[in-house]
C-alpha cells in the first residue's frame, strides 16, 4: 500500500501503524457523557463495504496521525488529511 | 563430447563451451544455452518422471511454463529441487540430476504406479486406502508419503544469502518481448523513468525464437539493438532474470531478480534480490503461453509445444528431433514446419486438426517413436510439435481479483476491464496475436502512458515489422483411443479425471481443480488450465465462458522462501538495542535476556556461583544490605513540554497531575479508554512547562503513539509537544540503604539529605565535576533508592564510575531477575499483572482514578463489573510449608473444592524466592483477596502437577509501611 | 573521588568504514537539538530562528542551512538543528539563543549521525531505504524520515550520492551493520 501523505507525498504503508475508524476522534467528554454515549464511542463501529475513514499513524515518519479515506472493496485511497485538521474541523480544540 | 543435435545458428556462442554434469554424465553446451537446450543438444530426451504415475517425461516447452523438466540443481546444501531446466541458464560446472524416481531414471521402480493407475484416479486419496482402518497410519500413509512429492529438499541450511530492496519508476514494463521492448523504448524516449523486467536472461521474448523481421532486420537483432539503446539511457533500468511475480496495491509490484543463479558460485553476494517496485503506471507485456491438445499418450518424451520446438531450432541451434511431425489446431503451428525445413530438419508430417486430421495415439516407451492418425496412418517421428493455440498470460491482471473474459477470436481468456489500477496490457497478453499489431498496440499504450505522466513528446514512431495471420480453432481433445490423454502434465491429470470429477459432482471449476489437482503445483497449470476448462465445458455441455476460470494469485512463478526472508536470518532477524552499560556488563559476567529489541543483563555471574539463583539471591541480598546498581535505561522516557503540558498529563493519567510541583515526581496510572489498566510509570516536573514521563520498557513505543493520538486528534489545540529521549539518557537505579552515601560522592555539591531531597524529589544536577545529570528519588525495589541519568554517551563511564565509588560500600550490579525479585517482594505490579484484563481496583489502586476530572478511561472504568467489591484483588501468598516453591499460573481453590472453573478463585501472577524472608513468595489475584489475609487456599497447578496450600498475605512482603524508601 | 571524570563512549572508536571507495563515517562531532514550535508561536519562532542562526524553518521535505547549522523537519511542528558542538550543552546553547520561542530537547545522545558517500551509495541505499532517492527526486538538502531494516531513520541529502543518516543510538550498531551489509551486497 502507498499512502499519499499530505505533507510528505507518497509513503509506503510499512512506515505506518493502523488504528481504525476515524470516529475515534470524536471522543465525548467523560464528565458530561452518559454511559451509553461513552460505550458507543468505545465499541460501536460501522463496517462498510465501500469508503471508510480510518486513522493511520506515521510512526516511522513525521509522527502525524492521518485520516485516510479508503475503499474497503478496492483498497483505493481517495483522500488523506492530517487528523489534527480533521479534529479541528469537527470542533475539537482544547 | 559431441552434441549430436546441435545445428548451426541461433543466439548461442559456440566459441564458448561450457561443461556440465547431468545424472553423473559429463556433457558440454554453449554460452547462451539453457540446461534444457543443452540436454536436447546432447540428445537427452528423458529428463524426469511424472508426479503420480512416474511416466517417462521429456522437455515440453522452452520457458517458465515448463511442467515436466523439473530437476534438482546443484549439490549438497545448495541443492534446489523442482528447478525448471528451461529456465536454468547454463554455466560451466553446472550439476543437475533428475528427480521423482526411485532407482535410475531409466528404470524407475515406482513406474508400477502407472500399471495400477485405475487405483490412483481423481480423488483417490479420498476414496482408496480406507480399509482396513488401522492400515492407514501404519502402512498406507508412510508409503504414500515416501512416494509423494516433487523433488527432495537437502534438509540443510541454505548456504546462500538473499537481499531485498526498493525501486521507483514512472512506468514498469513487464516482459521484454516485442511489445515490452517497443513500449519501453517509446516511454523512455519520451522521458519516463522506465524499469523493463523480463524473466529470461536474454531480452527479446518470442523475437529470439521466431524468424520475424522488425525494422527491416531479423527480430532478434532488432531486440538486441533496442536493448542496447535502452541500456544506454539514464532513465531506464534493464532487469533481465527478473520475474514480476505479483501486482499489489497502489502500483506496487513484487519482483524477484536472480543475481547469481547463472554463476557457479555466488561469491558471497546475494543469490536473489526481492524487489518492491513502486510504479506510477505499469504495462503488462507478458506475452502468451502455448497449450497442448489432449490425445492419447500425449505425454511421451519428444512431444513438445510447437513454439518450444521453434525456440530450440531458432534461438538455441538445437534440433529437438531428427524426424519431426507437427500437430496443430491453428495457423501458428504451421510455421514450425517451415522453420524446421529451413534448418534442414526432416518434417515427417503436418497434421492440421482444422482439416479433420488428428493424432489419436503415440508409441515409444521412453521417447516418442511413432504416431497413429485418425485416418489409420502410422507416422514415424521422434518429436511431435503440438500447438493447441495460445493463452494470453493474464495472471497479473487478475491479482486484484479481476476475472479474464473469453475471446472466441483467439480461443483464449483475455484481460477484462477490472485490472489493478495503473496497470495496462499490450500485445499477446492482451489477446493481440500478430507481430505488427502487437508492436502498434504496445507503442500506442506507452505513448498514452507517457502523455498521462506529463511526457507528451518524443516517443517516436513504432518500428515496422513483418506480420502474419493467426487463426485459432476450438479443437481441444481427440478421442478414438482408450488410452489416457493428458491435460495437466505436472499433476498427471487426464481427460478421464476431469470427466470423472464432473460425474462425481465436483463440477464447479474450483472444485474440479481441487478434486483432480488440475492446475496446481509449481507450474500452476500454465500449459493446462485453458485446455482443462475447455474439457470441463465439453463434459458439462456449457460454454467455456460459463465454465469460468480459477483465481490467479501471486506468485506468477515460484519464489524461494529464502528470498522472502531476505536478510532476516539468524542474528540479523531483527535489530538489537543495547543499553549504555552493555559493554561494561559484557565484561562483568552478565547473562543477557531479550526484552523486546533490548538486550538486558539479567544477572551478573561471579566465580563460584553454580546457577542463576545463586547470582540473583546474592544481588538481592547485597542490594538490600547495602547498595545495588541497575541499568534501567530501557524504561521509556518521553520529554513533554508546553504551556498545557500539565493539563495534558492530567487527561492521560487517571490520577491528578495539575498540582505536581516543579522538582517532584509522581507515580502515574494510565488506563485504556475502556477502563483497563494500560501502563504505569513516573512523571517528573523539571520546570514549569517541562516534564519527563517514564513508561514500562514494553510499552514505550505504544504509549508515545497514544499520547500523540491524544495530542493531535483529541485535543488539537493544547500546547504540548512530545519527543522520545529513551536513548538519550543512560539511567541507573541506585538502590539500598547506602545509596545516599554512594550518590553523595557522585553528584556535585548537592544536599541529598532526606529534608533537602525527599522521597519523590527530582532535580537536574551535575556529576563527577561537571557532567550534566538528572536525579530522581524513586524506588522500584522498596529500598531507599534513586535513579540517576547522564547523557547516554557517558553511560558506559558512569556505570564504571558508580561501581568504583561504590567499592567501599560493597556495591553490586544487579540485573532484571533481581529487579523482578525485589518488585515482587515489594508487591509492585508489572507485565505479569498488567495483562490487558486488569482494573485499577484489582491492583488496589481504585482510589487513584480521579472522579473529579475526565481522563482517558476514567468513565468506562466505573462500570459495575470493574469495581465490584467481591472481585479479584492483588494480594500476596506464601507457602504454608515454607520449604515449598510456588508456581506462577497456579489457580486458587477453596480447600476441598473441586478443581474446575466454577470454583476458580483466581491465579498466581508472579513468584520469586525471597532471600530476605528465606522462602518462596508470590503475588496474584484472588476473589475478595483484600479481606482474606491470614486465610489459606489451595494453589493448584495441573500443568506443573502441583497442589499446595498457601497463606494469603499483603502483597507488600517486605516493609509494608514503605519506611525504607522514605527514610 | 574527585579524580573521576566521565568520558564519552562513541561508536567512532569502531573506526570509519571504507568499502571499495565508499565511506561510512560516524559523525559524533555533530550535536542534535530538537525545537518544537509553540502552538500559535510560528511567526515568533521564525523571526527568532533567523535572528539567532540565520536559519529558515525547514519545509517538510527540504532542510535549510546557514552558517554551519542545518534545520531538518521532523514533524509538522518540530525540527532538528544539526551543528558541530563539542560539549554536552548544545541544548542550553540553543535554548539561550531562542529565549523561549521554541521548546528545545537535546537529541545528541538519542541519535547517531552517519555520513555515507561513494560510487555504490545509490545502489546500497536501494537495498534498505524505501524512499525514492534517484533522478532528482531527492536533491541536495532534501530530507525524510523513514524506516530502514525495522529501524527508524532520517535521511538528508548532502549532495549527489552523499547522505547524512540519523538513527536511534541504542540500535546504532545494528544499523551500521545493515548499512555495511548493503554496501557489501552491491559492490562487485
Amino acid at each position: 500500500m502507498i499512502i499519499e501523505h499530505p505533507l510528505l507525498g507518497p509513503r509506503d504503508a510499512a512506515e505506518f501503524v493502523y488504528l481504525g475508524d476515524a470516529a475515534m476522534i470524536d471522543r465525548p467528554d467523560g464528565m458530561t457523557v452518559d454511559d451509553t454515549g461513552m460505550h458507543d464511542y468505545m465499541y460501536l463501529r460501522d463496517n462498510p463495504a465501500g469508503d471508510i475513514r480510518e486513522l493511520w499513524y506515521h510512526e516511522q515518519g513525521d509522527r502525524s496521525w492521518l485520516v485516510v479515506t479508503r475503499n474497503t472493496i478496492t483498497h483505493e485511497i481517495t483522500k488523506v488529511e492530517l487528523a489534527r485538521d480533521v479534529a479541528r474541523r469537527s470542533g475539537r480544540s482544547r | 563430447m559431441s552434441q549430436p543435435n546441435r545445428i548451426a545458428g541461433g543466439q548461442i556462442d559456440d566459441k564458448h563451451a561450457l561443461s556440465f554434469r547431468w545424472n553423473g554424465r559429463n556433457l558440454t553446451g554453449y554460452a547462451g544455452d539453457t540446461l534444457a537446450s543443452a540436454l536436447l543438444a546432447n540428445g537427452i530426451r528423458l529428463v524426469g518422471r511424472s508426479f503420480k504415475y512416474h511416466r517417462p517425461r521429456g522437455i515440453f516447452s522452452s520457458g517458465s511454463e515448463e511442467p515436466n523438466a523439473l530437476v534438482q540443481l546443484r549439490e549438497g546444501a545448495a541443492q534446489e529441487p523442482n528447478t525448471r531446466a528451461t529456465m536454468v541458464e547454463l554455466f560451466d560446472g553446472l550439476v543437475a540430476t533428475s528427480q521423482n524416481h526411485r532407482g535410475a531414471l531409466e528404470w524407475d521402480l515406482l513406474a508400477i504406479n502407472d500399471l495400477i493407475s485405475p487405483l490412483l484416479s481423481a480423488g483417490f486419496y479420498y476414496k482408496t486406502f480406507m480399509w482396513p482402518k488401522a492400515f492407514w497410519e501404519k502402512l498406507y500413509e508412510p508409503v504414500i508419503r515416501s512416494a509423494a512429492g516433487l523433488g527432495r529438499l537437502s534438509e540443510l541450511a541454505d548456504p546462500d544469502i538473499y537481499d531485498h530492496g526498493f525501486l521507483h519508476c514512472d512506468l514498469l514494463v513487464i516482459g521484454a518481448g516485442p511489445a515490452g521492448l517497443t513500449a519501453a523504448r517509446a516511454a523512455a524516449r519520451a522521458g519516463c523513468r522506465v524499469i523493463l523486467a523480463d524473466e529470461d536472461f536474454r531480452m527479446g521474448g518470442r523475437l529470439n525464437a521466431e524468424t520475424h523481421a522488425v525494422a527491416d532486420m531479423p527480430g532478434a537483432e532488432w531486440a538486441s539493438a533496442t536493448c542496447a539503446e535502452l541500456a544506454s539511457m539514464p532513465n531506464v533500468r534493464m532487469m533481465p532474470r527478473t520475474t514480476i511475480y505479483g501486482a499489489f496495491d497502489h502500483g506496487i509490484y513484487g519482483g524477484i531478480e536472480r543475481k547469481t543463479d547463472h554463476l557457479v558460485d555466488s561469491a558471497g553476494k546475494p543469490r536473489q534480490v526481492l524487489w518492491r517496485i513502486m510504479s506510477k503506471r505499469a504495462l503488462l507485456c507478458a506475452g502468451a503461453t502455448e497449450r497442448s491438445i489432449a490425445f492419447a499418450n500425449n505425454d511421451r518424451p519428444g512431444v513438445m509445444l510447437a513454439g518450444g520446438v521453434r525456440s530450440y531450432v531458432n534461438r538455441y541451434g538445437v534440433a529437438p528431433g531428427q524426424q519431426v511431425a507437427v500437430f496443430t489446431n491453428n495457423s501458428d503451428g504451421l510455421r514450425t514446419a517451415a522453420d524446421l525445413e529451413a534448418k534442414g530438419i526432416a518434417v515427417s508430417a503436418v497434421i492440421d486438426a482444422r482439416k479433420g486430421d488428428a493424432v489419436i495415439d503415440t508409441s515409444g516407451r521412453k521417447g516418442l517413436r511413432s504416431l497413429r492418425l485418425n485416418d489409420g496412418r502410422k507416422i514415424s517421428a521422434d518429436c511431435l510439435a503440438v500447438s493447441g493455440g495460445w493463452s494470453p498470460n493474464v495472471n497479473l491482471t487478475c491479482h486484484h481479483r479481476g476475472r479474464p473474459v473469453w475471446n472466441d477470436g483467439i480461443m483464449g481468456f483475455v484481460p477484462a476491464g477490472d485490472l489493478p489500477p495503473g496497470l495496462s496490457v499490450a500485445g499477446a497478453a492482451n489477446g493481440t496475436m500478430t507481430l505488427a499489431s502487437v508492436i502498434a498496440e504496445a507503442h500506442d499504450a506507452a505513448k498514452m502512458i507517457a502523455c498521462d505522466l506529463g511526457h507528451a513528446r518524443g516517443a517516436g514512431k513504432a518500428p515496422t515489422s513483418s506480420d502474419e495471420t493467426y487463426e485459432a480453432s476450438a479443437i481441444w481433445h481427440v478421442g478414438g483411443s482408450q488410452a489416457r490423454a493428458w491435460v495437466d502434465l505436472q499433476n498427471d491429470v487426464t481427460t478421464k479425471d476431469i470427466k470423472q470429477s464432473m460425474e462425481e459432482g465436483f463440477q464447479a471449476v474450483e472444485h474440479v481443480k481441487r478434486y483432480t489437482t488440475l492446475g496446481m503445483a509449481t507450474d500452476q497449470g500454465k500449459t493446462s488450465n485453458t485446455l482443462g476448462i475447455a474439457i470441463m465445458a465439453a463434459a458439462s455441455g456449457n460454454a467455456i465462458p460459463d465454465t469460468g476460470t480459477t483465481v490467479y494469485r501471486p506468485p506468477y512463478t515460484p519464489v524461494s522462501i529464502g528470498a522472502f526472508a531476505g536478510r532476516s536470518r539468524g542474528k540479523d532477524f531483527r535489530p538489537f538495542r543495547l543499553t549504555p552499560s552493555h559493554e561494561w556488563a559484557l565484561a562483568n559476567g552478565a547473562d543477557f535476556v531479550e526484552t523486546g529489541m533490548w538486550l538486558r543483563a539479567q544477572w551478573f555471574k561471579r566465580p563460584g556461583e553454580a546457577g542463576w539463583r545463586d547470582s540473583v539471591d546474592r544481588e538481592v541480598a547485597m542490594t538490600r544490605a547495602s547498595v545495588g546498581i541497575c541499568d534501567v535505561t530501557t524504561l521509556g522516557k518521553i520529554d513533554i513540554q508546553g504551556r498545557d503540558a500539565a493539563e495534558f498529563l492530567n487527561r492521560v493519567y487517571s490520577n491528578p497531575f495539575l498540582k505536581l510541583p516543579v522538582g517532584k515526581v509522581r507515580y502515574g496510572l494510565m488506563l485504556r479508554e475502556d477502563g483497563i489498566v494500560y501502563d504505569d510509570g513516573t512523571c517528573a516536573r523539571l520546570a514549569e512547562t517541562h516534564y519527563v514521563m517514564t513508561t514500562t520498557t514494553a510499552n514505550a513505543g505504544t504509549v508515545f503513539r497514544k499520547l500523540e493520538f491524544a495530542r493531535q486528534c483529541l485535543w488539537p489545540d493544547l500546547d504540548v509537544h512530545l519527543i522520545s529521549t529513551t536513548d538519550g539518557w543512560a539511567q541507573f537505579a541506585v538502590a539500598g540503604p547506602n545509596s545516599r552515601a554512594l550518590l553523595s560522592k557522585v553528584v556535585d555539591s548537592m544536599d541529598l539529605s532526606n529534608e533537602a531531597f525527599p522521597f519523590m524529589a527530582c532535580s537536574e544536577c551535575r556529576v563527577f565535576g561537571g557532567t550534566p545529570a538528572r536525579l530522581f528519588r524513586i524506588s522500584f525495589s522498596g529500598e531507599l533508592a534513586y535513579e540517576i541519568a547522564v547523557p547516554a554517551r557517558y553511560g558506559h563511564a558512569m556505570m564504571g564510575a558508580l561501581m568504583q565509588v561504590g567499592e567501599e560500600f560493597n556495591a553490586v550490579p544487579y540485573g532484571t531477575e533481581a529487579l523482578g525479585v525485589m518488585r515482587i517482594e515489594k508487591g509492585h505490579a508489572a507485565g505479569n499483572e498488567l495483562n490487558g484484563q486488569t482494573t485499577a481496583h484489582m491492583l488496589g489502586l481504585g482510589g487513584m482514578v480521579s472522579r473529579k476530572k475526565d481522563s482517558i478511561g476514567s468513565k468506562l472504568s466505573e462500570r459495575p463489573e470493574m469495581i465490584r467489591d467481591d472481585g479479584l484483588r492483588l494480594v500476596g501468598f506464601r507457602p504454608v510449608d515454607r520449604t515449598q516453591m510456588l508456581s506462577a499460573g497456579a489457580h486458587f481453590l477453596e480447600k476441598g473444592a473441586p478443581a474446575d472453573m466454577a470454583h476458580d478463585q483466581g491465579w498466581m501472577t508472579s513468584v520469586a524466592y525471597s532471600p530476605e524472608l528465606g522462602h518462596s513468595i508470590g503475588i496474584g489475584y484472588l476473589k475478595r483477596g483484600g479481606e482474606r489475609f491470614g486465610e489459606t487456599v489451595r494453589a493448584y497447578s495441573p500443568v506443573r502437577n502441583q497442589d499446595i496450600m498457601v497463606e494469603i498475605c499483603s502483597p507488600h512482603h517486605i516493609d509494608p509501611e514503605g519506611e525504607r524508601q522514605r527514610g | 573521588m574527585a579524580d573521576i571524570k566521565l568520558t564519552a563512549a562513541t561508536l567512532s572508536a569502531v573506526g570509519d568504514i571504507d568499502i571499495a571507495g565508499n565511506r561510512i563515517i560516524i559523525r559524533d562531532d555533530l550535536s542534535l537539538v530538537s525545537v518544537a514550535t509553540p502552538l500559535g508561536g510560528e511567526d515568533a519562532l521564525k523571526k527568532t530562528l533567523t535572528a539567532a542562526f540565520g536559519l529558515n524553518i525547514p519545509a517538510a521535505t527540504l532542510s535549510s542551512t546557514a552558517k554551519g547549522m542545518r534545520a531538518v523537519s521532523m514533524a509538522p511542528d518540530a525540527m532538528l538543528l544539526i551543528f558541530a558542538h563539542a560539549t554536552p550543552d548544545a541544548e542550553m546553547h540553543v535554548r539561550a539563543k531562542l529565549g523561549g520561542a521554541g521548546y528545545t530537547t537535546d537529541q545528541t545522545d538519542s541519535m547517531l549521525a552517519i555520513e555515507v558517500s561513494g560510487p555504490a551509495t545509490m545502489a546500497a541505499m536501494e537495498r534498505i531505504c524505501p524512499l525514492d532517492l534517484q533522478h532528482g527526486s531527492f536533491g541536495k538538502n532534501a530530507s525524510g524520515r523513514t524506516v530502514m531494516e525495522h529501524m527508524a531513520a532520517t535521511i538528508i541529502a548532502l549532495g549527489d550520492a552523499h547522505f547524512l543518516l540519523l538513527t536511534a543510538s541504542s540500535s546504532a550498531k545494528s544499523f551500521l551493520h545493515a548499512l555495511e551489509k548493503s554496501y557489501r551486497n552491491v559492490i562487485s
